[in-house]
């Protein structure tokens, strides 16, 4: 076995670890919800049972989109990728869950960016994983309001693109402190997260298969995290 | 009635945990996070808590250790219902039950409403 498998097979340990921790909450949410509704003899309520599952698959299928991805880039297609459309279909993906935790999910795509070259579905999956983990932890953060802004900016290194509260909960050094964590604890980002921020572990495999970091990031006066884009200079002077 | 202060983290369990002891009697108050269930039972003098160890931010446990250096709450029985296995604690068990007030401990992925509102049940019985 080479040493870049053996290193893909730990990676992906580590990141199974981290999801089937994950997947005992929504588990027991279902578990309960279903013994609820059988004691109080009230109908069950199979719209939340229906999100929170969804919500479920959509973390295992995105560890595994991430794994693949690492073990075989030649799978990357890369495309002209508009980031609002991205973050516009990010929104709908999670606009369910989000209600479910009774989080608003805002929408900030103002500003013309251009396209950027990217894997579309990774890059969608990644943002999908970060804000699932995101809506779950807001309610037991203690910020004022029950908001997440999907936004995009221009930086100087390209384009920006991911989630963000009115709450500054994470630093970079508790992001990379975290990461290393991820193996040990059972909550390595304890600043932002009461379970084991699978979702946030998800995004980052994902966008490390694709070359991209996932970074603290601000926009506006909103904190968050996110993956800046390089542009493309040549779909620049195409567009 | 039994005032109880839930600590929970995750707004859906926190939710289903609410009806469930509330149907039970309960007058059930909730706290998402340590710092605020400190606050909320300095208002409510509660008769007991409920309370998840993985919190974000401050700890369960942290939240134990400053509920019991106020001399009023030394005394109010604590059960703890976490995704944390009772295992992993080993030895400091004991310091959880004799020194911080534990009286009972659910590990929350196989224990039910049911189980939930028995233990509950049970401490606020042998208060009378």
């Amino acid at each position: 076995m080479g040493t870049q498998e053996q290193t893909f097979q730990i990676l992906s340990q580590e990141l199974l670890l981290v999801v089937a921790e994950e997947l005992k909450l929504p588990f027991m949410q279902i578990a309960r919800l279903a013994e609820q509704a059988e004691l109080s003899g009230q109908k069950l309520n199979t719209a939340l049972i229906e999100s929170t599952a969804d919500s479920a698959l959509k973390l295992i299928d995105n560890y595994i989109l991430g794994v693949r991805l690492s073990l075989s880039p030649e799978r990357l297609g890369l495309e002209n990728v508009s980031v609002s459309s991205v973050l516009y279909d990010t929104r709908e993906e999670l606009y369910s869950y989000a209600k479910n935790y009774g989080v608003d999910l805002d929408l900030n795509i103002a500003g013309k960016y251009g396209p950027v070259s990217a894997n579309k579905k990774g890059l969608e999956a990644a943002l999908v994983s970060l804000g699932a983990a995101l809506i779950e932890a807001l309610p037991a953060i203690g910020t004022c309001q029950l908001r997440l802004k999907l936004a995009t900016h221009r930086s100087r290194y390209g384009i920006v693109a991911g989630v963000y509260a009115d709450t500054k909960q994470v630093s970079l050094s508790a992001l990379q402190a975290g990461r290393k964590l991820s193996i040990s604890s059972r909550q390595p980002l304890v600043n932002l997260s009461h379970s084991s921020g699978a979702g946030i572990f998800v995004a980052d495999s994902i966008l490390k298969a694709m070359n991209l970091n996932l970074t603290v990031s601000r926009h506006d006066k909103w904190y968050g995290i996110a993956t800046i884009l390089p542009l493309s200079q040549q779909l620049q002077l195409i567009t | 009635m039994t005032k109880l202060l839930l600590i929970e983290p995750d707004r859906m369990l926190a939710s289903i945990y609410f009806d469930a002891l509330s149907a039970a009697g309960c007058e059930v108050i909730y706290a998402a996070g340590a710092q605020l269930a400190i606050l909320v039972a300095d208002q409510i003098q509660p008769d007991l808590i409920v309370l998840e160890l993985q919190l974000i931010e401050h700890s369960g446990i942290e939240f134990l250790y400053e509920l019991r250096s106020y001399a009023d709450w030394q005394k109010v029985p604590v059960i703890i219902n976490s995704v944390v296995p009772p295992r992993e604690f080993n030895n400091s068990y004991k310091l959880l039950k004799k020194e911080l007030g534990v009286v009972d401990y659910l590990y929350k992925p196989s224990s039910t409403l049911k189980t939930l509102v028995a233990a509950v049940n049970k401490v606020s019985l042998s208060k009378v």
